[in-house]
């Protein structure tokens, strides 16, 4: 998978880039609007990260051009403005989705993937792990071919761990992913462990091993070891 | 009380004065000049009289005007005037005459002279007179009054103008104000200072309006630098202690940046950048949210009781709507207790959040204070945002407790 990554913030541009590299995706990078132009003229990508505040012109232009020349990229903003004015903008001019600044890279990459999933690329509609399998079109979960029942939390939170596998997450980052961020809940994060719990057990009654870690009591990880 | 109105007041009592001022010492004036003139008169009466004896040795007798004797000798010399009564002889009424009365020597006789001059024309003369310098007077005054009243109602009308202009200029709006000139050196003076102080104050309230948006969305770029290089840390192989270090540190990122956000949003809100379309029935945002918050209830094993009776309409900003929704009801989650119970219940132009929760000092004049907390685990700006919703809406919201912390908003 091919991403154009667009960030004036040339550090940020970098950490963003060194981790999807990492996720396995091919990364070009551009930190000025000018740049950005020149490759979307020249080669085709099936992703962008698109920051909007740039200091030579407006991301928004950029996604216009984006949407007449590269009909088949998915676009997701980034945005250090968490405005909404922003974000219907860019989504009606044909923006997938809207991140805003500060973000997570397990919350960026959980929506690439979900982005790729939208719009049916080779293979981005079934995840693995060892023998558990998700696939989105139906929204099922099967342990060693054996299709389990969750709810849609669940199955969320799964699906979750399994696009970050091998990745620490924090209750946080869990609980603003299934949830909205803009509610001030300091102290609700227990009802994570719940639903965890109520997977973990799924899974096993399947056959399956546990496979999500916890990790000094504040995170948890989906690995072998 | 209107300037105009101030001036005229002031006119008009000063003028009362200087008519009736006028008209009494005009009274008394007049008088004094008419009795002089009748003293002369009666003195070059008698000098006629004198006159005519000395020639045709002739006494005239005019009762009672002309009164002359024969006296045997002089009394005193000096002639006097005095004010006497009279009866008069058709109306048998007492009558006020001048009287003057010498005793002269004419020829080898004295005579006695006694001449007399109805005071009754002389005070009437003067009442007419002075009457007619008051209506004189008044006629003026009035004229005066009605044209500087026409006069000041134009020489105004420009100010008045310029004032409503004044009162209607909103910070938030790009147009300048709309001053019209006056002619009048004074107005037009403080016009210019009014306008030159008004563009000031707006060029100010922009510029800093714009570095407070832009400082803070400057602030996000390097916490995301901060936050992003802290997971990847969290992702390495660390004992306990340091990656307890680093999960507190990406929490305190985000705490940040969510403090800085709520922040941004509070400004946004007070500058009335959220614009509300559509009447919006507040019954299904609390429905929605009711069921957003379904996870929150069931951890902390709340009861959570509806009661919709009526549809609460509003023009609001649906964004608005869901965030004071929301707001309210993550304060009834966090402030309640384990297994304890939410109320909700809207009317028309009502809305009531009942929960139970633990005995707080916060009053109906704190709780809505930006940074009131109770814990240190929120940063007491939701409620502030809360208040700040209600205010651009025109709601009014209102906290007290008895066995329940009450919220209450009501639209006025």
């Amino acid at each position: 998978m091919k991403i154009l990554i667009v960030e004036d913030e040339v550090e940020l541009l970098i950490g963003i880039s060194n981790y999807l590299i990492k996720e396995n995706y091919i990364c070009e990078l551009a930190e000025n609007f000018r740049k950005a132009d020149e490759k979307l003229s020249i080669y085709e990508y099936d992703i962008i990260l698109l920051d909007i505040t740039l200091p030579d012109g407006n991301g928004l232009k950029l996604l216009e051009t984006i949407k007449k020349r590269q009909v088949k990229s998915g676009v997701i903003i980034i945005s250090a403005k968490n405005s909404l004015d922003d974000k219907i903008k860019g989504l009606d001019l044909g923006a997938d989705d809207y991140i805003s600044k500060p973000f997570q890279l397990s919350e960026l990459n959980s929506r690439i993937r979900a982005v790729l999933r939208r719009r049916q690329f080779d293979g981005s509609s079934s995840l693995y792990y060892k023998e558990i399998s998700i696939d989105t079109d139906s929204k099922s979960v099967t342990v060693n071919g054996k299709e389990i029942k969750t709810t849609k939390k669940e199955y969320d939170l799964l699906l979750f761990f399994l696009v970050n596998k091998n990745r620490v997450l924090t209750k946080e980052v869990i609980a603003e992913h299934l949830w909205d961020d803009n509610i001030d809940l300091a102290d609700s994060y227990d009802f994570i462990y719940t639903h965890l719990n109520n997977i973990r057990k799924k899974i096993k009654s399947a056959g399956g091993n546990d496979y999500i870690k916890t990790i000094y009591g504040m995170g948890y990880k989906l690995s072998e070891q | 009380m209107k300037f105009l109105t101030k001036i005229n007041r002031n006119y008009f009592f000063l003028l009362t004065l200087i008519l009736l001022g006028v008209s009494i010492s005009g009274y008394f004036i007049i008088q004094a000049i008419i009795l002089n003139d009748a003293k002369e008169s009666l003195l070059e009466r008698e000098f006629l009289i004198e006159k005519h004896i000395l020639k045709t040795g002739e006494i005239p007798n005019i009762y009672p005007t002309v009164e002359v004797k024969i006296i045997d000798h002089r009394i005193t010399d000096k002639p006097q005037f005095k004010e006497v009564e009279i009866e008069n002889e058709l109306e048998k009424e007492l009558e006020p005459f001048l009287e003057y009365s010498s005793q002269v020597k004419i020829g080898d006789w004295y005579y006695s002279i006694k001449l007399r001059q109805s005071s009754f024309e002389r005070t009437d003369l003067a009442l007419i007179l002075a009457l007619f310098l008051f209506v004189l007077l008044l006629s003026a005054f009035a004229m005066s009054y009605l044209i500087t009243g026409k006069m000041n109602k134009s020489i105004w009308a420009q100010f008045e103008h310029n004032l409503i202009e004044i009162e209607k200029f909103n910070f938030n709006e790009k147009q300048n104000l709309n001053l019209k000139k006056t002619d009048i050196e004074e107005f037009d003076r403080l016009d210019k200072v009014v306008t030159d102080l008004t563009e000031k104050l707006r060029s100010d309230y922009f510029s800093l309006k714009e570095f407070t948006e832009n400082a803070s969305h400057e602030i996000q770029t390097p916490l995301s630098i901060v936050l992003l290089n802290l997971e990847e840390v969290l992702q390495q192989d660390l004992n306990s202690e340091t990656f307890q270090k680093v999960v507190s540190s990406i929490n305190a990122i985000k705490r940040l940046s969510s403090l800085n956000q709520s922040l941004i949003l509070l400004t946004k809100i007070e500058n009335r950048q959220f614009k509300a379309e559509q009447v919006i029935i507040l019954n299904d945002i609390v429905r929605r949210k009711i069921s957003e918050f379904e996870p929150f209830f069931e951890t902390k094993k709340l009861k959570v009781e509806l009661n919709f009776e009526q549809d609460f309409k509003l023009m609001i900003n649906e964004q608005l709507a869901e965030l004071l929704i929301g707001n309210l009801l993550a304060n009834a989650v966090n402030h309640n207790l384990q297994g304890g119970s939410i109320h909700v219940s809207v009317l028309e132009n009502k809305l009531e959040i009942y929960n139970t929760g633990e005995a707080n000092s916060l009053t109906d004049k704190t709780i809505f204070n930006r940074f009131a907390k109770l814990n240190s685990k929120s940063f007491g700006l939701g409620l502030a945002i809360v208040k700040n919703i209600c205010e651009t809406y025109n709601l009014e919201i209102h906290y007290h407790k008895n066995d329940f912390h009450c919220f209450i908003i009501t639209s006025k």
